[in-house]
């Protein structure tokens, strides 16, 4: 990963926190005042490097733990909010701001509203497990899925 | 990677598919800490598996299940 891509990989991130949305590829190419064929060419390194994720347009899915597509995990801290990828990434987001946050998710099974109060990194309900249904190895197979 | 009200509703949402792994949101949201903080430092650059692993490791997180691929 070279100096330009990890430019690129930092710009899309800092508009992910700025916008509260996932940047467009035309967003990035106007950040970095570069064309967009050289966004698309570095998205496609980074993609590969599982450094971000590309949907089958070429536009951003997921600066993990951001996600540009609406989900069921979303995070409201530092007065915006953002979709998460899963819930592992609704908490990421809150770790990677350094900030106290509050999830909104729902219960797979019965499709109870679950929110939790984050503060310093801990949930104010402990009572909620996770669970992951793919394997380690497997995770980057379908990370959408995943 | 959902979280759940507890592990009855993961077994009743399985529906008899394979289980994964399940893990206390607590555990979780320490992963979570490990993983993710660094992730909008400046200085940020690509975690090695071995590192990855040592995360997860370091939570307890061991077995068939939690290994990375080529870890």
């Amino acid at each position: 990963m070279d100096a330009a891509d990890l430019e690129l990989r930092q710009i899309t991130y800092r508009l992910f926190v700025e916008l509260g949305r996932g940047p467009s590829v035309v967003d990035v190419a106007r950040a970095l005042d570069v064309d967009v064929e050289s966004v698309r060419q570095g998205g496609r390194r980074l993609h590969e490097a599982h450094a971000l994720t590309l949907d089958s347009a070429g536009e951003i899915r997921m600066a993990n733990p951001f996600s540009a597509a609406p989900t069921p995990h979303r995070v409201e801290a530092a007065g915006r909010t953002w979709y998460a990828n899963c819930a592992w990434d609704a908490f990421g987001i809150c770790d990677a701001l350094h900030v106290d946050g509050r999830i909104d998710t729902t219960c797979p099974d019965c499709g109870e509203s679950l929110t939790l109060e984050v503060r310093d990194g801990r949930p104010d309900d402990e009572d909620l497990v996770f669970h992951s249904l793919v394997d380690a190895a497997h995770w980057w197979d379908d990370i959408v899925f995943t | 990677m959902n979280l759940f009200r507890s592990e009855e509703h993961v077994d009743r949402w399985l529906r008899g598919r394979t289980p994964g792994a399940t893990i206390p949101v607590a555990t979780l949201a320490a992963l979570a800490e490990a993983w993710w903080s660094t992730r909008l430092s400046p200085d940020w650059r690509p975690r090695t598996r071995s590192e990855s692993q040592a995360i997860l490791e370091g939570l307890g997180l061991t077995g068939a299940f939690w290994r990375l691929p080529g870890t």
